[in-house]
């Protein structure tokens, strides 16, 4: 019963990706043998394997502007998106207003919205005649940078979308706190800051990490918000390993390119499997 | 409408204090919060919905100077967008479909029976959300060039399926597991069959967790565009890759319409499935057990 799931991630990831290893070093048999017919610009391994598109790739002054960008961009988002959880979630925990339940109704609207709208919407709002830029202008700031086609656009988009996500994750993580702990902190003479550093934090590491995993792979991964809303170049590997796929036939370097943020999001990834299996012991050593 | 539904609020233990300068400080840092948060999740949407209505926009004019509903007849009038309509409705069924076959019976083994290597396996189907999209999408369509696969309808439903995986099988996988065994046990000590069980008890119970998942697979597939653009084009352009083409090549209202009726079946079916999702059913599925 277990096998057809795993059978279709074995063929359709798994083999993929291992001819795509194959052929980011030099391979060019087998699976990979029709694309190495029209490909253009190729490093082909006569014998064994060769390292000359991964030197080619990396070597390219372009590539490294959006490896670079790619980077910080993810950094920059996993870090809005863990703040904005935790201050959604925490709210929404600790006060039970109107104003919370507003707020934690906004936060999950991107929910409701498909990627390449919502990217083509705040493209028009953060444009230069957009919503922010005619606030800025009747409130006095003439100078106010256009952000659309910018990276600041990018990262306001990926942090758009990760935002649910990312306060559905801390809410059920924060929620799962019994009342009773928050209080006896609370009555032995706690403040709500040491409630939140001594309680809430170290029983919610788990979604925080899931949060924050998710999210890097998520904007590593993407292609969308990139594409709409940020500059030509440099812009996140994902916009640029597609136009090497299909604008310059050069899939070999597409692929070196992606096997590139493979092993960042596997960083990520081990992060967070490693979380769940430390999680999963303490939890069997204490029941 | 309160998201959050288990949200258990603290007890009224001790009397409300007093509001001094700091509560009512905090209260007001609170409603800018709220204003700066409704603005930035909000406001994107409502200013591209205007534009789908407006004639002339001069800037800097918070609504536009003139309304007109042209964009809207012109975009019905043109067959190519109908079309990719059309299409974003074949595929979206078909691929909800072919993962639930394939997912949801692996779902109910992995809550139900303990084999070796299943925490592996169940690891291991995440590798569909570890690798970044669109990188995994590039080497799958490197290798569909040659099983002629490029270009295809089935090409496209495994592009789509792959990124419904994940859903599929951890949230039934959660929600299977969420029936207590006892009641298995009770219906079949009063005589039932294993397949009586499962249809009578077992499945009604998982009928929430499997139907969320299907909406997400549903929208996951109605909504993917990268995947799509990379490996059905020029053959198969749904809804969401045509959007790429009217972004760049039609006028900003013709998309602002084309992005409404796109949106449309996500917040009819997300809205169907908010109350499970905000449940926490979500949240449920994204930690391995």
């Amino acid at each position: 019963m277990v096998l057809p799931p795993v059978a279709v991630v074995a063929v359709f990831i798994g083999f993929p990706v291992g001819a795509a290893i194959a052929y980011t070093l030099g391979k060019t048999g087998g699976p990979n043998s029709t694309i190495a017919l029209i490909a253009q610009r190729q490093h082909v391994a006569k014998h064994g394997v060769t390292f000359a598109a991964y030197r080619e790739v990396l070597g390219n002054a372009h590539v490294r502007g959006d490896l670079w960008a790619t980077v910080w961009v993810t950094l920059l988002t996993i870090a809005a998106v863990v703040v904005l959880s935790w201050a959604i979630g925490l709210y929404v925990r600790l006060s039970d207003t109107w104003i919370a339940r507003t707020v934690s109704a906004l936060s999950v609207i991107p929910l409701f919205i498909p990627v390449v709208i919502a990217s083509y919407a705040i493209l028009t709002f953060y444009a230069a005649q957009g919503f922010i830029k005619t606030l800025a202008y009747h409130v006095g700031w003439h100078s106010f940078p256009t952000l659309g086609y910018t990276m600041w656009a990018v990262v306001i988009g990926e942090v758009w979308v990760n935002v649910p996500f990312g306060v559905l994750m801390m809410s059920s993580g924060l929620n799962s706190v019994p009342n009773a702990l928050i209080e006896a902190a609370r009555d032995s003479g706690a403040s709500l800051p040491q409630t939140i550093r001594a309680v809430l934090l170290p029983m919610n590491v788990i979604p925080t990490v899931i949060v924050a995993t998710f999210t890097g792979i998520y904007v590593l991964g993407s292609f969308t918000v990139p594409y709409l809303t940020g500059p030509s170049a440099p812009n996140l590997m994902g916009v640029s390993m597609s136009q090497f796929f299909q604008s310059f036939n050069q899939p070999q370097q597409a692929e070196v390119m992606a096997m590139i943020v493979f092993v960042l999001a596997a960083g990520l990834g081990t992060i967070y499997v490693w979380a769940n299996m430390r999680a999963a012991k303490r939890a069997s050593q204490t029941s | 409408m309160s998201v959050v539904e288990q949200a258990a609020v603290l007890p009224a233990a001790r009397p409300r204090p007093r509001p001094t300068a700091r509560s009512v400080a905090l209260r007001s840092l609170g409603v800018v919060f709220v204003l700066a948060l409704l603005v930035f999740m909000v406001g994107p949407i409502l200013w591209l919905a205007l534009r789908a209505f407006s004639n002339v926009w001069p800037y800097p004019r918070f609504l536009p100077s003139d309304w007109t509903m042209k964009w809207w007849h012109s975009v019905f009038a043109d067959k190519s967008l109908g079309h990719s309509i059309k299409l974003s409705f074949e595929f979206a069924p078909v691929v909800t479909v072919a993962s639930a076959v394939i997912c949801l019976p692996a779902a109910y083994a992995f809550s139900r029976f303990n084999f070796p290597g299943r925490r592996f396996l169940l690891v291991s189907l995440f590798a569909t959300n570890a690798f970044p999209k669109i990188g995994l999408y590039i080497s799958m369509a490197g290798v569909f060039y040659t099983f002629n696969l490029m270009g295809t309808f089935l090409g496209v439903v495994i592009v789509q399926l792959i990124g419904t995986v994940v859903f599929m099988t951890w949230i039934p996988t959660a929600a299977f597991s969420s029936i207590p065994r006892s009641l298995e046990e009770a219906a079949r000590d009063a005589g039932a069959g294993p397949l009586r069980v499962f249809f009578r008890i077992t499945f009604p119970l998982a009928a929430p967790g499997i139907f969320v998942a299907m909406i997400l697979s549903f929208l996951a597939s109605f909504d993917e565009a990268q995947g799509t653009f990379l490996v059905g084009i020029p053959n198969y352009i749904t809804m969401p890759t045509e959007m790429y083409t009217l972004v760049l090549n039609y006028p900003e209202q013709a998309a602002a319409v084309f992005s409404i009726l796109l949106a449309i079946p996500s917040v009819i079916l997300m809205s169907l499935a908010r109350k499970h999702v905000m449940g926490g059913r979500l949240a449920e599925g994204f930690q391995i057990r």
